[in-house]
């Protein structure tokens, strides 16, 4: 009786059958990571890249950009607000879409199709054509309300809909609201208590998730911004780099490294929180872009 | 009629599933006001009133001449938004989708796939102002990349090629185009059962039988829906050209260039832009969500 | 010499040994049914066949070609999966037809096969249908159509009816032995649920852990099990701890009960003896003075219709068994009711009463 090893030929194939796919991969990871060493360096080494070579690789490394950048008059205030307006644009994006979510899941759910619907808009109106809507019915009609610089939010509010809306509701959609709410209301508590002691702890992860991409979404903003010509830390950014370039590259990469890490921790956070209760975890930040159907999980799964 | 002993707290009857009286049905609509509202103030107003700028003249009258203007004055703008976004639409398609595959079919290491996808996310949202930055620290003039080039031998900025220009801002477009397409095309290749590959074999297939017969064509509604997908997010996208060059012959540009200038919103122009904007808009995500739907339909 | 033989097929995944030493021979137009628990390796085994594993040592032959340099697309074998396998993007026709358009069959002659088929499933009327419309036993059908359209050698089935709704189930299963017989087609059929193999076997192979532990027609597999694995797996089986009197005798709770299962065991063992409830009887109120008689108290009646089912909680050793009787001749038993047992241990096994379980000899 022959005893015959499998086919070699076809063990040789497998083997260069990955080789295709691992040439790609290794493509892709240096036109994407390229660009950001790139800026890095720029950022911080104070060396003109026609002095740049292999003698001079090491020298002058230093925070320099950045620390200029920090004594810039408009830096502090700038930043603060962008803050701000990230922080506003988070609250009033949970104030309203929690309940609104939580309502429409609980009495009203034939509403579900026609709100979903309508947190796709925004797509439909990009940024410039909101700023341009806000040119054409805002200004002559309630120039007061641009005044003040913190009418950006409703706005940051409508370009983070569709994100923030996938999210909080694929979370609620992950726990039993009815019978959670149920559960509560016979126990005797009010509708304010219930949504703030029976669902919101369950539900956050998923208000976290939605909290720290709105978060990104704000502190990234341009386009509204620019336009309507209120400066916003990427405004700021934007203008510093014409003054001085490597400090304002240098705060491009301290946003990336802000945003990156915001990310990171958002990531973690609900890692542990899903080991803890055993659940999945949702942290890509398109969502609302990628198919749903169980994908609203597709960024992210804790190996 | 209500079913059950219904608790009654405020003006609103819960703990019971009441039949619904019509007038409690309509009432219980009134709970998606603030909802409504808001998007109506801050979405719905601000679109009805550049609508309005657009298709309305000095006199009030409707007319189609602030949209036919809008082309014919921004006739280059127009074309090369429309090229741009085509070509990296297409782009993104040829390279994403092999790309979503290896990151898909990846075995070892098991957290590959998982972070292609994470990083997928957060470099197709990257906000305009950082990626411009980021690729003018590489292919700019003084960049990186072309000081490397030019030592390998190729002098970049010698011949067409400007980090400013149309074939800059493609190169730039597919940092955020094709991670977008990997997002898009991920679950529509997970989709792919393995038992179809295999009862292809079994019935006679190769490889290439397999895709061009079952492969390609079940993939072929998410391909075409992310080309819609990256074609929109590619005509609306305004930091990332604004930030290489203020002076785009964009259309997104053109809008904020025209806004900037216009306070007092006189010409219809860029209103005008702003709704072929939305046509646009409207046309390839409507295509976007409708090719999903037919996916999803197989996927099941 | 068999229509599909395995020999000497050994398959290891890492440290994982998926099967050990197989050998089977499927007789030409035999339904040999491979049953065993997740893990047995009955799959591999049939994946090995279809060509989609490579076996590490061994090889598999149909009609007495050896298959081992045959890629899977060329092997002529039809195969059933256990679910989604149809190619959604085509029409039910067009799915049956892919095979034969990969053999490069004449246009008419591929139709006329189609039709064939699909009539031979009894789903003409969906040939124009999609995947996604039919249910989940239409699909499993033109599954089977499309496998065998190209007139295979061999069918494979890899657990086909897993998928499906218990009453589907079962009507598929008997479909696909009608059509299998009508056929006359060498099959291999894979699944973990006994009472399938049980009902549509020619012979059942039961596996456990890479092995074949018993070869044999569905009666014989559940008459005379070769083993205390294949007792348990196939039907169910009452377990009472007993000491080894002889080669013809058992002690249990100090009755002496005559078997033939303690041959091979030396006296004084302890072993766990291994009846089926349909050997066990139950009597009213208890007969103490009988020979092989246990006390115990009813914990549940089960009426099934012809049978009833008495469940015992015996005194003496605080175990639960089951006796299956006859309804005619079953007491009328409530719940609390005191009852003895008698058994009926000429078919029983018996295996060590240790958990390095040596085979059981009946």
């Amino acid at each position: 009786m022959a005893v015959v090893t499998g086919a070699p030929v076809k063990r040789v194939r497998r083997r260069f059958g990955r080789l295709g796919p691992n040439v790609i991969l290794l493509a892709a990871l240096i036109f994407f990571v390229a660009p950001l060493i790139a800026m890095a360096r720029f950022a911080l080494q104070s060396i003109p890249m026609i002095r740049l070579g292999w003698s001079t690789l090491f020298d002058r490394w230093s925070l320099r950009g950045l620390t200029d950048a920090f004594s810039e008059p408009t830096f502090g205030p700038t930043l603060i607000l962008s803050l701000k307006l990230a922080a506003g644009t988070v609250l009033a994006t949970l104030l309203l879409l929690v309940p609104t979510v939580v309502f429409v899941h609980l009495k009203l759910p034939k509403a579900r199709s026609l709100v979903e619907f309508l947190t796709v808009l925004p797509y439909v109106v990009p940024p410039i054509a909101i700023v341009a809507g806000v040119a054409a019915f805002f200004r002559p009609n309630a120039r007061w309300f641009l005044n003040s610089h913190y009418s950006l939010i409703p706005f940051y509010m409508v370009l983070a809909l569709p994100f923030t809306y996938r999210s909080i509701d694929a979370g609620i959609r992950a726990i039993d609201v009815r019978t959670l709410a149920d559960a509560s209301r016979s126990l005797g508590a009010g509708w304010v208590t219930t949504i703030w002691r029976a669902l919101l702890p369950n539900l956050s992860s998923a208000l976290i998730s939605a909290s720290f991409l709105t978060a990104t979404v704000v502190l990234g903003e341009f386009t509204i911004a620019r336009t309507l010509l209120i400066e916003t830390f990427p405004t700021f950014t934007f203008e510093y780099y014409q003054k001085s370039p490597q400090g304002g590259i240098a705060l491009a990469l301290l946003t990336l490294v802000a945003s990156t890490a915001l990310l990171g921790v958002l990531t973690l956070l609900l890692r542990r929180r899903a080991r803890r209760r055993g659940g999945t975890v949702a942290v890509n930040p398109t969502v609302a872009v990628a198919p749903t159907g169980g994908d609203a999980l597709s960024g992210a799964t804790a190996p | 009629m209500t079913t059950a002993a219904p608790i009654a707290v405020g003006d609103r009857t819960i703990g019971a599933v009441p039949k619904a009286r019509p007038s409690r049905r309509r009432w219980t609509w009134l709970g998606l006001l603030p909802f409504l509202a808001f998007l109506f103030v801050f979405l719905l107003l601000p679109t009805y009133g550049l609508m309005r700028k657009a298709f309305l003249d000095t006199n009030d009258h409707f007319t189609w001449s602030g949209l036919t203007d809008a082309i014919t004055k921004e006739r280059k703008a127009f074309r090369q938004s429309v090229q741009l976004s085509l070509l990296t639409a297409f782009l993104g398609v040829v390279f994403g989708t092999p790309l979503a595959y290896a990151a898909a079919t990846a075995k070892r290491p098991k957290w590959l796939r998982s972070l292609v996808s994470s990083f997928s996310g957060v470099a197709a949202n990257m906000g305009g102002v950082v990626l411009a930055f980021a690729f003018i620290s590489l292919l700019g003039v003084q960049g990186l990349g072309t000081k490397i080039l030019k030592v390998l031998g190729w002098n970049l900025y010698g011949g067409r090629f400007n980090l400013n220009s149309f074939a800059g801002w493609a190169t730039v477009y597919m940092y955020f185009q094709i991670p977008l397409m990997v997002l898009v095309t991920l679950p529509a290749i997970d989709g792919l059962k393995d038992s179809w590959r295999e009862a292809s074999a079994n019935l006679g297939g190769t490889t290439w039988t397999f895709w061009r017969r079952v492969g390609l064509p079940v993939l072929a509604p998410s391909m075409l829906g992310g080309f819609m997908l990256m074609f929109a997010n590619s005509f609306s996208a305004y930091a990332t050209a604004y930030a290489l060059n203020t002076g785009a012959n964009l259309v997104p540009v053109k809008i904020s260039f025209y806004l900037q200038g216009d306070i007092a919103g006189r010409s219809p122009i860029p209103f005008a832009l702003a709704t072929w904007m939305i046509i646009f808009m409207a046309i390839s995500m409507g295509g976007y969500f409708w090719l999903r739907k037919r996916a999803e339909r197989w996927r099941s | 010499m068999g229509a599909l033989t395995f020999t000497g097929i050994r398959k290891t995944f890492g440290t994982n040994v998926a099967l050990e030493h197989l050998d089977l021979d499927v007789h030409d137009g035999e339904l040999i049914s491979l049953l065993g628990p997740s893990g047995c390796g009955k799959t591999t085994a049939l994946r090995i066949a279809a060509g989609f594993e490579m076996a590490d040592a061994g090889i598999v032959s149909v009609g007495g070609a050896d298959l081992s340099d045959v890629p899977a697309h060329k092997r002529n074998m039809g195969m059933v999966f256990q679910s989604y396998s149809l190619f959604p993007n085509l029409t039910v026709a067009l799915n049956v037809d892919y095979g034969l358009r990969t053999r490069s069959i004449a246009k008419p002659e591929r139709r006329r096969r189609v039709a064939e088929t699909l009539e031979l499933v009894e789903l003409t009327s969906m040939a124009s249908r999609y995947p996604h419309q039919l249910s989940g036993g239409q699909q499993q059908r033109v599954a089977l159509a499309r496998a065998l359209a190209v007139r295979p050698q061999v069918l494979l089935l890899d657990e086909p009816l897993s998928a499906l709704d218990a009453k589907v189930r079962a009507a598929l299963r008997d479909e696909i032995r009608r059509i299998q017989t009508e056929v006359g087609i060498t099959t291999l059929f894979v699944t973990h649920d006994q009472e399938e193999a049980l009902g549509i076997s020619d012979r059942i192979g039961v596996m456990s852990n890479g092995r074949l532990e018993q070869l044999a027609t569905p009666r014989e597999i559940y008459r005379h099990p070769a083993s205390a694995f294949v007792a348990r797996f196939v039907g169910s089986m009452n377990e009472l701890p007993a000491t080894v009197l002889g080669p013809d005798a058992v002690e249990i709770g100090g009755l002496r009960v005559a078997t033939a299962a303690s041959a091979g065991f030396t006296h004084g063992e302890s072993v766990a003896l291994l009846v089926r409830p349909e050997d066990f009887v139950a009597h009213l109120g208890g007969t103490p003075s009988a020979e092989n008689g246990l006390q115990g108290t009813v914990t549940a009646v089960t009426f099934q219709g012809p049978t009833t089912i008495i469940s015992v909680r015996l005194d003496r050793f605080d175990k639960l068994v089951s006796a299956e009787m006859n309804t005619a001749v079953a007491p009328i038993v409530i719940i609390g009711d005191r009852v003895g047992v008698t058994i009926d241990a000429t078919r029983a096994l018996a295996e060590r009463a240790d958990p390095a379980v040596q085979p059981a000899r009946v």
